[in-house]
C-alpha cells in the first residue's frame, strides 16, 4: 500500500512539477490566462457531465482555464484535507454539509458574501437554501441543489407481493413493521424485506427529530439520551428478529458508501435509505421499477425529515482569481445552459429560474425526485444545528456498536450507554 | 628539495590544513562519483523518509487537525493510547493475532511447497511462477474485491460447503470469521519466502543426504536433522521480513472493510486504526503518536527475535 501510493504520488508531483514548469512560465509570458482550479467528488455520471460543463463555461469565457480534479467520495475528503495542509486548495470546492462547518471554522473558505450582486447572482436563488450555506452569520457555500433522505423500494417486488404502498407522509413505524410482515412471504429465498437501518444516522436523525431532539444541540452537545437509541435499536432488533431484515453478517455487505454494495442493489431486500437525488444513480443499478418513499412517523405524526443541501459550491479563503472563482460558481448554478448538461443529477436546483427551464427536458425518473421533494416539502422541519468538530467520528462509531447489538454480543441497553458515553468523549476531545 | 624546507619551516599548522584538504581532496576523488549517482536515492532519503519521520515524532506531540497549524500538547496523546483508548486495545489484539497465525502458517506452506519444488519434479520453473504469482498480485484491490466473491455469503465457499449440505455464513463480515479471510489472504500470499527457502534448500550439500541415507535416515529424520537446522538463517530472516511486513498490512483490512475495521472493529489492524484518526478524524499529533507507538512494538518483536536467534539459528561457518 505504501509503495503504491507514494509512487503515484510521486509520479503526480512530477507531472505537476513539469506543469508548473512549463505552463507556470510560458503562459504568464504567452497566455496570460487567468486559471480556476475547481475540485468535485463525484461518480461517472456526475463527472462526465460536470467536465462538459467547465467545457462549456471556458468556450464562454476566453482566457479563462478551468482545471478540474476528481476525486471519490472516500479520498475526496484525504485530499483535500493534505491540500488544506499544505495550503494548496483549489479555488472552488464542492463542499459536504457536514464538512463545510470544519474548513469554514478552520479559516479555510472565503465569505462570499462580498460578491453578491456582482459576480453572484442570487436574486432568483430560494432565499431558505442560501442560508444554509451559511456558517456563523457568513456565507461559504451556495446549495448546488436540495436533498432530502428518504426510503427507497422496489416497486415489482412490491407489487408482485400484491401489497399497496400507503400515503408515506403519513406513514408510521407500526405500518412499516406490519407491512413487512405481509410482504414477508411471498418474498424468495435470500430476500429480505427491508435493510436493517440501526446503524444508519440519517435515519436514527429523523427518529430523534420526530421527537423533538436532534443528533446535536445548539451548542455542539449530543442531542438525544441512551433511551432514545435504545429504543431506536429495539425496533429495529424486532425487525431483525421478525425476519423482516437480513441476518447481521449479511447486512454487514452493505459497505456503507458504495451504492451497488447497498441491500437493495444487491436486490436482497425490497426497502433501503438512500439521499434523494440518488434515485437516478440506484435505478441504473436495478432491474426493478424503484420509487422513492419517506422515512416513517412516530405516532405524535411529528416531522422528523428536513431539505438539505446535497453539496455546496465554495471558494478558498485567499484565493488568487477570486472573482474569476465566484464567477464560475455563479455559473455553475445559474447558468441555463449549464443547467442543461448538469440537470439535476446533484440534487434539485434553488434557483426558480433553473428549475423552470429544465423540468420540461427532466426524464421519468428525475420527475421522481423532483415529486418526492414536493411531497416532503408538505412535511419538513427546519435545517438541524450545525454538527460540531467530532461529528463524523461519532457518526462513525454507530455502526460497531450496533453491530455488538445485531451480532448478540451486547444488549441494547448496555450497548446504547457505551455508545452515549464513548460519542460524548469524542466531542469532548474535539 | 625546496619545497620541502619551505614546508618544514611553515610549521605544524600549515602541514596539518594541506594535509586535510588533500584528503578531503581524495576522499571526494575516491568516493565522490559514488555519492553522485546515489543523489536520487539520498534526496529521496533525507526529503521524502527521514525529514517526515522526525517531523512526525515532534507532531507526536502536538494537537494537529491538518486544517490547522498544530499546538503543543505535551505527552497527552500517549497518555490517551497507554491508558483511555478502548478502540487501541483492539486494534493492537487484532494485529498481533495476525502476525501470531499469519506468519508461521505462510512460512510453513512456503517451506513445504519449496521443498515440493526442490525435488525436481518436471516443470518445476512453471510451477514456481504459477506460486510465485500471487506474491505479485499482493493486496490490490482486484484482490480484495475476488475475496469478497469467495467468503460472501453466497460465495465460492457456501456454494462448495451447500453441495455437502452445509449453509454458510459470509464469512468475510462475520465478527468470528472476517480476521481468518484475511490470514488466509495472507497466507495464500508464500511466493516470495517460498523464493527465498528454495535458494536456502539449495545451498545444503547433497552429500550430507546421502550418508545420512547410508546411515539409514529416513525422510523424516533427514529434513528434522539436516535440513532444518541448515536452514535456519533463512527461516530467521523470512520470520523477521514477514512479521515486520504483517504489522505493518494494511491494504487488505482497508479495502476488504471498506476502511471501517469492521464488522465490530474484528478486522482493524493497526495501520488502518492510525490511518482512521489521521485521515478520518483529522488527528494527526495522535496519529503520528500511534506511528512511533508501532515502531517501537515492531522494534521489541525484531529485538526479541534477534536475542533468541542465537539460541536457535545456526551459522555453518560459526560451527568449526
Amino acid at each position: 500500500m505504501k509503495h503504491e501510493i507514494s509512487r503515484r504520488d510521486f509520479s503526480r508531483l512530477l507531472a505537476a512539477g513539469a506543469a508548473v514548469g512549463t505552463f507556470g512560465s510560458t503562459s504568464s509570458i504567452a497566455f496570460a490566462d487567468e486559471r480556476v482550479r475547481y475540485i468535485w467528488w463525484g461518480n461517472p455520471d456526475r463527472d462526465k457531465r460536470t467536465r462538459a460543463m467547465v467545457d462549456l463555461y471556458q468556450k464562454k469565457n476566453p482566457g479563462v482555464t478551468v482545471d478540474a480534479e476528481t476525486y471519490g467520495w472516500n479520498d475526496y475528503w484525504t485530499k483535500l484535507a493534505t491540500q488544506a495542509a499544505g495550503g494548496n486548495l483549489p479555488d472552488v470546492i464542492q463542499m459536504d454539509y457536514r464538512y463545510i462547518f470544519e474548513y469554514a471554522r478552520r479559516g479555510q473558505l472565503a465569505d462570499l458574501t462580498p460578491f453578491l450582486g456582482k459576480d453572484l447572482h442570487m436574486e432568483n436563488f430560494d432565499k431558505n437554501v442560501l442560508q444554509s450555506g451559511m456558517v456563523d452569520g457568513k456565507l461559504y457555500g451556495i446549495s448546488m441543489g436540495a436533498n432530502s433522505i428518504c426510503l427507497i423500494y422496489s416497486v415489482d417486488k412490491m407489487k408482485a407481493a400484491g401489497v399497496a404502498v400507503p400515503d408515506t407522509s403519513k406513514w408510521t413505524w407500526d405500518d412499516y413493521r406490519k407491512i413487512g410482515m405481509d410482504v414477508k412471504s411471498s418474498l424468495g429465498d435470500g430476500v429480505w424485506f427491508s435493510s436493517n437501518m440501526g446503524m444508519q444516522e440519517p435515519i436514527l436523525q429523523c427518529f430523534v427529530r420526530q421527537r423533538d431532539k436532534d443528533l446535536y444541540t445548539e451548542d455542539g452537545q449530543l442531542g438525544f439520551d441512551a433511551t432514545d437509541l435504545g429504543d431506536y435499536w429495539d425496533y429495529w432488533m424486532q425487525m431483525q428478529n421478525d425476519g423482516l431484515t437480513p441476518p447481521p453478517d449479511v447486512q454487514a455487505q452493505d459497505k456503507n458508501g458504495p451504492l451497488e454494495t447497498t441491500m437493495i442493489a444487491t436486490g436482497r431486500t425490497v426497502f433501503d435509505f438512500t439521499n434523494s437525488n440518488q434515485l437516478v444513480a440506484h435505478q441504473k443499478l436495478s432491474k426493478d421499477m424503484e420509487e422513492l418513499a419517506m422515512v416513517p412517523n412516530q405516532s405524535n405524526g411529528k416531522a422528523g425529515q428536513y431539505m438539505k443541501p446535497s453539496m455546496l459550491m465554495s471558494q478558498r479563503s485567499n484565493s488568487s482569481v477570486p472573482d474569476e472563482a465566484a464567477k464560475f460558481i455563479n455559473f455553475a448554478i445559474t447558468d441555463l445552459d449549464a443547467a442543461d448538461i448538469l440537470q439535476i443529477e446533484r440534487g434539485v436546483p434553488s434557483d426558480s429560474k433553473v428549475i423552470e427551464h429544465i423540468a420540461p427536458s427532466l426524464t421519468s425518473t428525475e420527475q421522481q425526485i423532483l415529486k418526492y421533494l414536493q411531497l416532503v416539502a408538505t412535511h419538513v422541519s427546519p435545517l438541524p444545528p450545525a454538527p460540531p468538530k467530532g461529528a463524523g467520528e461519532v457518526d462513525k462509531q454507530l455502526i460497531p456498536a450496533f453491530q455488538a447489538v445485531s451480532f448478540g454480543k451486547t444488549g441494547v441497553k448496555e450497548a446504547a450507554n457505551d455508545f452515549v458515553n464513548k460519542a460524548v468523549g469524542i466531542l469532548k476531545r474535539s | 628539495m625546496v619545497a620541502s624546507t619551505v614546508a618544514e619551516r611553515g610549521g605544524a599548522e600549515r602541514v596539518a590544513s594541506r594535509s586535510l584538504t588533500t584528503r578531503v581532496a581524495r576522499a571526494f576523488r575516491r568516493n565522490g562519483p559514488g555519492y553522485l549517482f546515489l543523489t536520487p536515492w539520498l534526496i529521496g532519503f533525507f526529503g521524502l523518509t527521514l525529514g517526515p519521520t522526525i517531523a512526525s515524532l515532534v507532531l507526536s506531540f502536538t494537537n494537529y487537525s491538518l486544517l490547522e497549524p498544530p499546538t503543543w500538547a505535551g505527552l497527552e496523546n500517549y497518555h490517551y493510547a497507554f491508558f483511555e483508548d478502548g478502540d487501541l486495545r483492539d486494534a493492537v489484539g487484532v494485529t498481533f493475532s495476525y502476525v501470531l497465525w499469519s506468519v508461521p502458517l505462510k512460512l510453513a506452506i512456503a517451506l513445504g511447497l519449496a521443498m515440493l519444488l526442490d525435488r525436481g519434479i518436471r516443470a518445476a520453473a512453471f510451477f514456481r511462477a504459477v506460486f510465485y504469482l500471487p506474491s505479485l498480485l499482493g493486496a490490490s484491490v482486484a484482490i480484495a474485491v475476488l475475496w469478497r466473491q469467495i467468503f460472501g455469503d453466497q460465495g465460492l465457499v457456501n456454494h462448495v460447503l451447500a453441495l455437502f449440505g452445509f449453509t454458510g455464513p459470509s464469512w468475510i463480515t462475520h465478527p468470528s470469521y472476517s480476521l481468518w479471510t484475511l490470514v488466509a489472504l495472507a497466507v495464500w500470499q508464500f511466493g516470495s519466502p517460498m523464493i527465498i527457502f528454495l535458494a536456502g534448500l539449495r545451498q545444503i550439500p547433497t552429500d550430507l543426504y546421502e550418508a545420512a541415507a547410508m546411515d539409514g535416515a529416513g525422510q523424516f529424520r533427514q529434513f528434522y536433522k539436516i535440513t532444518l537446522p541448515l536452514l535456519t538463517p533463512v527461516v530467521f530472516f523470512n520470520l523477521v521480513l514477514q512479521a515486520i511486513d504483517a504489522f505493518k498490512a494494511f491494504t487488505p483490512a482497508f479495502i476488504i472493510s471498506s476502511g471501517t475495521g469492521g464488522p465490530i472493529n474484528s478486522t482493524l489492524f493497526y495501520t488502518l486504526y492510525l490511518y482512521q484518526q489521521a485521515f478520518g478524524y483529522f488527528r494527526m499529533g495522535y496519529a503520528s503518536a500511534l506511528a512511533w507507538l508501532l515502531l517501537v512494538i515492531i522494534a521489541v518483536f525484531t529485538a526479541v527475535a534477534f536475542l533468541t536467534s542465537r539460541s536457535w539459528v545456526y551459522y555453518q561457518d560459526e560451527a568449526h
